[in-house]
């Protein structure tokens, strides 16, 4: 009975999925099964308006932007975190995993306040910040459970081989972390592709593709917005695709060599 | 040989590099994302809360200190009657989240080895959120595919119009986007109640409704609250999904405050409302908790220490 459950609970998540993939192909602009005719023609629609194709420029952009910087802050954040000890680690868990404990809306519109107050322009730049500060936590968070059982005495042995701090981190650190980090990196560039919350309020001329959507999906029932959705997913799925198979080969050649 | 003989001074340069290691204690590393969050998280929050004691003319904010938009918004049905909404988008969609994950959870921990599942149900929660509002749109519309098939079979002679831009439309997609992140979370709680006590329970004639509500779920109790609670603020404070599917009955302060930062522009009225809007959440949030603790339904804190 529980595999029964368990199907239609997927059938729940997916089946909607589904549909809208289904419909992206249907030749016919009409909502409704069944689809006479399979057709690339919403694609084509899609793929001839400049305005999509730069506000999904802009959001790869935006993604690969919002994974470096979170990636680098989020690092930090992971080391420093293996190293604090007592109320300053508990205030610093806090402090990095507090932004996820608030809806986007409350984050989008302090951000907003603040670029206001202090006269910067709306831009990628602003996304840019907003989407960092929305994956922070979990890139943090993602990480945390490694490094809790991360064992500091082994950057304590490089070190007392006489290695400098920065080449047992290189070296050491780094390396059992890798996995972590690639893998809560590729997290990141989903989230951030994915965004749209805080963006709509930090984002400039310049729009991601879910404000795109999101434009379209206010104006009128454009059957063309089914072809974006698609795309939206196959690109996210791709990256984590990607992610996985990154991980993958970097386990079998860590296996490779402890055998040589 | 050597060795031996250099040992006192090794031991004294281990010492002092010890020190040295003691030292960079992690405040060095943790500097930047610290002045990441202060500027780009606590300072926001700060002005945004100084913000809403403003107020405002015609866009532009003006520097008069006053708490009018408090008593404002105290005396404004619409607000109350938004929050209520978007107090129940999130009340029933936490709460169905949660009932709906539960028994996937409890699967995923202890019937299956296989991650299969969980990947396939982290791939939807990554499956773009607007998408998703999309589908149920095309799914409830007046054209959609619920009405289209229930016309074409002769159940119905006119579309239904009720059920697309509701509330009902707003939690059914808004449960339909949460369910996933209330799964992963129950699924980390479960893991800390290991096989062992269950088979502990079944030794000593437990039936597999009492290790349920005697051992899981008391020892899991954290997780099932953190996840009721998060779901229940994510989906409270939503306003794309009741912007797009709830109608106009479907208004939530969410909305209202949005719509104040994106074209009424009073964005000191907004910062205050948004304000109201977190502290009644909050506060619903803990006389919910308080509840369960009144009613006997929370256990004490013997299985956590």
């Amino acid at each position: 009975m529980l595999r029964a459950y368990l199907c239609a609970y997927l059938f729940f998540l997916f089946a909607p999925i589904a549909m809208i993939v289904l419909f992206s192909f249907n030749d016919s602009p009409a909502l409704t099964f069944p689809i006479e005719a399979y057709s690339l023609r919403w694609y084509e629609t899609l793929l001839s308006k400049p305005d999509f194709v730069a506000s999904l420029v802009n959001s790869l952009k935006v993604g690969i932007y919002t994974s470096i910087v979170t990636t680098i802050l989020g690092t930090l954040a992971a080391l420093a975190l293996i190293r604090m000890k007592g109320r300053y680690r508990q205030f610093f868990e806090w402090l990095n995993f507090a932004p996820v404990g608030l809806p986007g809306l409350f984050l989008g519109i302090s951000l907003v306040t603040l670029f206001g107050l202090i006269g910067l322009q709306r831009s990628l730049l602003t996304v840019t910040i907003g989407h960092v500060l929305f994956t922070l936590p979990f890139f943090v968070e993602a990480m945390r459970s490694r490094v809790n059982y991360f064992d500091p005495s082994l950057e304590e042995a490089a070190r007392d081989l006489g290695a400098t701090q920065f080449q047992a981190y290189r070296r050491v650190t780094i390396p059992i972390l890798l996995p972590t980090i690639v893998g809560s990196a590729i997290l990141t560039f989903s989230l951030s592709f994915d965004e749209l919350i805080i963006t709509v309020f930090v984002s400039g001329n310049d729009t991601t593709l879910p404000m795109f959507i999101w434009s379209m999906m206010r104006r009128t029932v454009d059957p063309s917005i089914n072809a974006a959705s698609v795309m939206a997913l196959v690109l996210s799925i791709l990256v984590m695709a990607a992610g996985g198979a990154s991980l993958w080969f970097q386990r079998r050649w860590a296996v490779a060599a402890r055998h040589e | 040989m050597s060795a031996l003989v250099d040992s006192k001074s090794d031991e004294v340069d281990i010492a002092k590099r010890r020190v040295a290691l003691a030292l960079p204690s992690g405040f060095g590393l943790g500097l930047p994302p610290l002045a990441f969050l202060l500027l780009f998280f606590v300072l926001p929050v700060i002005l945004l809360f100084l913000v809403s004691f403003l107020t405002a003319r015609s866009f532009v904010i003006e520097y008069v200190w006053s708490t009018d938009n408090y008593t404002r918004i105290f005396a404004s049905t619409s607000f109350w009657l938004a929050t209520w909404v978007g107090l129940k988008n999130g009340f029933y969609t936490a709460f169905f989240s949660v009932v709906l994950s539960f028994p996937v959870a409890y699967y995923l921990v202890y019937r299956t080895k296989s991650n299969l599942i969980l990947y396939l149900v982290l791939l939807s929660w990554f499956s773009s959120y607007l998408v998703r509002v999309y589908a149920w749109r095309t799914i409830l519309g007046t054209n959609g595919v619920i009405n289209s098939f229930l016309m074409s079979s002769g159940i119905i002679d006119e579309p239904l119009q009720v059920i697309l831009f509701s509330p009902f439309a707003s939690v059914l997609t808004l449960i339909h986007i949460m369910v996933p992140f209330s799964l992963l979370i129950l699924v980390s709680a479960l893991r800390d109640v290991k096989q062992d006590y269950l088979d502990a329970a079944r030794d000593l004639g437990a039936s597999k409704l009492a290790v349920l509500t005697k051992v899981i779920l008391p020892m899991a109790y954290k997780g099932v609250v953190g996840s009721f609670m998060f779901t229940y603020i994510l989906a409270a404070g939503d306003y794309i999904t009741p912007q797009l599917l709830g109608g106009r009955e479907g208004v939530t302060s969410g909305l209202l405050i949005a719509n104040q930062f994106r074209s009424a522009g009073n964005w000191p009225l907004g910062s205050a409302m948004a304000f109201v809007m977190m502290a009644t959440f909050v506060a619903v949030y803990f006389a919910f908790t308080l509840l369960l603790r009144i009613l006997n339904l929370a256990p004490g804190r013997r299985y956590h220490e």
